[in-house]
């Protein structure tokens, strides 16, 4: 609903555009997304098989193995994903073509400081962030972090007796407790905080797209547009 | 003694009058204190109590016609009062009709069908049973009443309890001798223990079914959490009633509730408590000779999981709940997501819910100006 106002506005405005995303970047993110709604749907009814909802969607063994392995494809897609996300990023900055905006730093504590006054009506204006703000940050490591988690417990009950040649046995069941609890925490995280903030606070098609509008970038990386741009980012605002 | 005595006296007569009434309710008189008369039991056994009595069939078996009274004084019907022409329903004259029947076997199979007359439901219940089935299938040898519960001789079939198995040894010789190393049939034999199972417990009584189906094979462990997953029971042992419970969260436990409530008819070969623990040999977890004792779990593991490695059995975490000295990975696993899955379900919620507020009350704020 607020989505499309800003949508509006953007194209009264005829705004000019900052680019945001680069194509393989989005691509990355169209790969993630996709793999992580079918690992989410195939994966739930795998948590849940005790319950009828989950019975009555694999109803048969033969569905129970189809999901299975659809599951394990998109888990190596997922994998292979993470690694080229990893490896491309580590090559990238010690080469100095990638800055590290994306690393958490004091500033972000600062700004989530002020954002947090700011809520609390304790401050009048939003704290001026960066290419990536606070919140996106943790969007982006807490992902980061539960991916990687959910890709090493998801090996590890994928494949326990191999990995128990090495490893102690007590890790399979951990694994597995870890890899049902985590995917429901970090869905939770998506469907909350995520969908919160690309969505409904503004629709952010940035990732789609690539590009930010003056506007979006005045308000949600005021610091950035200054960085950018030279010019106060508060001053056109009305 | 005279009237006025009499008169006297009437109210001591009618007190005890009273209480010979009062003591008549509490007094049970014997209705079938003796043995029935049998009439013609004693007349059967005028000839049939011959021990050299005997008929040759004309398979050539030799079928001895000997009924011995101290055989007939052991059975529930003979001391009911329930007589010979009961059971020999098609004898009621001498000389008696002849015997139309091959063997004896064939007479045997003949014969236990009057047990339909007074034993119906049990009756109906056998028709339905694995031994029927093979009977149907042409086994002569599979058993009738008879061959269970003996003929003239028919007494409580389970006392003794052990003399249960027994019975069933008759038949089952092999599998009744591992039973009786289980811990099951020791405490059977040695202390005539009445909680332990007796082969009827988990095969039934009547309506045995045949215990290698699917069907069997996925609603056995709710066969040994009947007693396993009973606390009292459980504790006069010092064990624990925690064990089917746990199993039914674990993987083996899913994966076989599925199967029980949805594929009932496909075989499946997660494992169940016998796979693991032995079918009729299950002993002591502490017993050396156990499968599931420490030294033999990994070997039990390598049935179905034949290239796991020695780590692999700590990854069952044995029917036990999550502790730290037992399962520290899980325990800790579990500790941080106690804590950890409301923080972040919370603080999302919270954050975004304060982001809303703020908006709103800005928009409003904006709206006004």
């Amino acid at each position: 609903m607020s989505g499309k106002k800003t949508n509006n506005r953007a194209s009264a405005q005829q705004e000019k555009t900052f680019a945001r995303f680069p194509l393989g970047q989005r691509w990355e993110h169209a790969i993630l997304i996709l793999s992580t709604l079918t690992l989410l749907l195939t994966g739930l009814p795998q948590k849940y098989r005790d319950m009828s909802w989950s019975q009555d969607l694999l109803s048969t063994p033969e569905r129970l193995y189809l999901i299975r392995q659809i599951h394990h494809i998109a888990a190596v897609v997922l994998a292979m994903e993470a690694l080229y996300h990893i490896g491309r990023a580590i090559y990238l900055m010690s080469r100095r073509k990638l800055s590290a905006a994306m690393f958490p730093n004091m500033q972000d504590v600062r700004d989530a400081w002020a954002m947090l006054q700011y809520l609390l009506f304790l401050r009048k204006e939003k704290p001026a962030f960066g290419k990536y703000n606070f919140e996106q940050k943790v969007t982006y490591w807490f992902l980061f972090f539960g991916f990687a988690l959910m890709g090493i417990s998801g090996f590890i009950i994928w494949f326990p007796v191999q990995f128990t040649q090495f490893l102690p046995g007590g890790v399979v069941p951990a694994s597995k407790m870890a890899h049902s609890t985590e995917s429901v925490v970090a869905a939770i995280f998506i469907l909350v905080w995520h969908f919160y903030h690309v969505h409904i606070e503004r629709l952010n098609l940035s990732i789609f797209t690539g590009r930010l509008s003056e506007k979006e970038m005045r308000e949600f990386h005021a610091s950035e547009y200054e960085r950018l741009t030279g010019q106060a980012a508060a001053d056109k605002k009305e | 003694m005279t009237m006025r005595n009499l008169q006297r006296q009437a109210p001591w007569l009618i007190l005890a009058g009273v209480i010979v009434l009062l003591f008549s309710f509490f007094t049970v008189f014997p209705v079938n204190a003796r043995p029935a008369a049998q009439e013609t039991e004693k007349y059967c056994l005028s000839c049939h109590g011959d021990s050299t009595l005997s008929m040759t069939l004309p398979s050539g078996e030799e079928v001895s016609l000997y009924v011995s009274q101290d055989e007939l004084d052991h059975s529930v019907h003979s001391n009911k009062g329930i007589e010979c022409e009961a059971c020999h329903n098609n004898i009621s004259t001498y000389p008696h009709p002849k015997i139309k029947y091959e063997t004896r076997r064939e007479l045997s199979l003949n014969y236990y069908q009057t047990c339909e007359k007074c034993h119906s439901t049990n009756y109906a219940k056998t028709q339905d049973s694995m031994h029927a089935q093979a009977a149907a299938e042409g086994n002569q040898d599979a058993p009738v009443c008879t061959d269970c519960h003996g003929h003239h001789d028919t007494s409580a079939p389970d006392e003794p309890r052990s003399l249960i198995s027994t019975t069933c040894s008759k038949c089952h010789t092999d599998i009744v001798d591992t039973y009786k190393k289980s811990v099951h049939g020791a405490a059977l034999l040695d202390e005539n223990n009445p909680d332990v199972p007796v082969c009827t417990d988990c095969h039934g009584v009547h309506n045995i079914q045949d215990p290698r189906t699917e069907a069997f094979r996925v609603q056995s462990p709710e066969l040994c959490a009947g007693c396993h997953a009973d606390k009292e029971l459980m504790d006069k042992y010092d064990l624990s009633s925690d064990v089917y419970s746990i199993y039914k969260r674990s993987w083996h436990g899913v994966d076989i509730s599925v199967y029980k409530a949805r594929w009932g008819a496909v075989w499946h070969d997660s494992a169940v408590c016998t796979d693991c623990h032995g079918v009729h040999d299950m002993r002591k977890t502490d017993d050396p000779l156990s499968k599931v004792n420490q030294k033999n779990l990994l070997s039990t593991c390598q049935q179905c999981h034949p290239t796991a490695g020695p780590n692999w059995t700590d990854a069952w975490t044995g029917h036990n709940e999550i502790s730290l000295e037992r399962t520290p990975f899980l325990f800790y696993v579990d500790k941080f997501y106690t804590s950890f899955t409301p923080f972040v379900l919370w603080a999302c919620i919270i954050y975004v819910a304060l982001q809303i507020i703020r908006s709103i009350v800005d928009r409003v704020r904006s709206t006004l100006s």
